[in-house]
């Protein structure tokens, strides 16, 4: 099958996704993640009580901020669309391009997080709050996603999809206070919870703060390709559509 | 579609085992007995901070005390308990009580770590020492 | 380093979900624009 494609230059297949600033981006974003192995994994002290175990911490933490900071870019994308005036289809992708990414670091947040619970709690999971609706808000997510494939027109998924967005991100307050919230369960937690709201040693709070801004980069960065790279996505099964179509009618409509 | 299924019967799943455990829920160890459903003759999770100096462990169990906010409860677990277990950090034990004895038989341990972290170095490693003498981080 | 395998373990997960998530993203970009016009890439 020949598809009818417009000239291609191999300066235009070499640039995909990647711009000047998506280039400095990502140099940022490997710089800081290399001070995140060197901060995380050797200058940072172990913990009196946890000892090394502590270290995971530095890409536990920054992944499930970035997956939260990902969930509300989908809920303010998703708002766009379904507000503004012009019903933007671009918002949309962002929307689901951010989605994407969130799910991916919500999946590291809880194995990295299971493994911290191994070494320090002595189990890989515990039905609490926390991990409770930190699972529930994954699966979420991935439930956004199955959305946005189901069958139907762009403008279908899209708006779909922004409901479910704005949504799912209820769940995001919800798992951050669920130490909070749940106290009648957990009693006085005098000493309970993995809140962000910790008390750190100096050396351990910056070493944290090099993974946030790396994760916060890194964010921005996937979200820019991902969501340039879904747009492709679509205008490509578009006009593979229209060409099909216009082959088939070049053939007199032949073929079913 | 079948994605979405699947997402669906995950949360439900996820939903129910977290209710279904949740009967035995968290109990310190001053309310065991006083408190509506930390009744002695059900299945508990009890919360408390391993006795300073407490800890006994013999063949194929481990003998200790959790205290809370001035009770204390013993606990013999079968094994070696996981995780950073010693003195003065706070545990979850899930089990049951030996009527007779009064000792709360446990089959599960977990060491909750707390919010703070504090690095090892050679003066914090002293006042760390010095903290879990007086065993005042908790409770 | 006590725990050494679960600590690297979780770097090593962390840093290659990353690598192999974007690595994707960029090579599913690459080949989807050699099918499209500029006109079509803002971004350009």
């Amino acid at each position: 099958m020949t598809i009818d494609t417009p000239p291609i230059t191999a300066a235009t297949q070499r640039r995909g996704t990647s711009t000047p600033a998506t280039r400095v981006i990502g140099i940022l974003t490997i710089s800081m993640t290399i001070w995140l192995g060197v901060f995380g994994l050797v200058l940072s002290p172990a913990d009196r009580d946890q000892g090394d175990a502590v270290r995971i911490m530095y890409v536990h933490v920054p992944s499930v901020w970035l997956a939260y900071l990902a969930f509300i870019v989908t809920a303010l994308a998703s708002g766009v669309h379904l507000f503004g005036r012009r019903h933007s289809l671009q918002a949309d992708r962002v929307a689901g391009a951010s989605a994407e990414i969130g799910v991916v670091f919500m999946a590291v947040t809880l194995v990295t997080g299971m493994l911290w619970g191994r070494i320090t709690w002595g189990v890989y999971w515990q039905w609490d709050a926390r991990l409770t609706t930190t699972a529930l808000l994954f699966i979420s997510y991935v439930g956004y996603l199955a959305v946005r494939g189901l069958e139907g027109t762009r403008e279908q998924r899209a708006r779909r999809s922004a409901i479910v967005g704005l949504f799912a991100v209820l769940e995001v307050p919800l798992v951050h206070w669920s130490v909070k919230l749940w106290r009648s369960l957990h009693q006085e937690a005098t000493v309970l919870g993995t809140d962000l709201d910790v008390s750190l040693d100096g050396l351990m709070l910056f070493s944290l703060f090099v993974g946030v801004v790396a994760f916060t980069l890194l964010f921005v960065w996937l979200l820019l390709h991902r969501s340039r790279m879904l747009t492709m996505l679509d205008l490509s099964a578009e006009s593979g559509l229209e060409s099909a179509l216009a082959q088939r009618r070049a053939e007199g409509g032949a073929s079913a | 579609m079948v994605v979405l299924t699947l997402a669906v019967v995950a949360g439900g799943v996820v939903i129910t085992q977290a209710l279904s455990t949740a009967v035995d829920y968290y109990c310190n160890v001053d309310e065991v007995g006083v408190r509506s459903g930390c009744d002695t003759g059900r299945r508990l999770r009890i919360q408390g901070t391993v006795g300073e100096g407490s800890v006994v462990v013999t063949t194929g169990a481990t003998l200790f005390d959790i205290e809370f906010n001035g009770s204390s409860l013993q606990v013999e677990y079968a094994g070696e308990p996981g995780g950073i277990f010693k003195e003065c950090l706070p545990v979850v034990v899930h089990g049951v009580f030996n009527e007779p004895s009064g000792m709360f038989l446990g089959d599960r341990v977990e060491v909750k770590h707390s919010e703070d972290y504090v690095a090892v170095n050679d003066d914090r490693l002293q006042e760390a020492e010095a903290d879990s003498a007086a065993c005042e981080t908790s409770a | 380093m006590t725990n050494a395998g679960f600590i690297l373990g979780s770097y090593a997960l962390t840093f290659g979900s990353i690598v192999i998530f974007a690595w994707r993203t960029v090579k599913v970009g690459k080949r989807l624009s050699a099918d499209l016009s500029d006109e079509d890439k803002p971004w350009l």
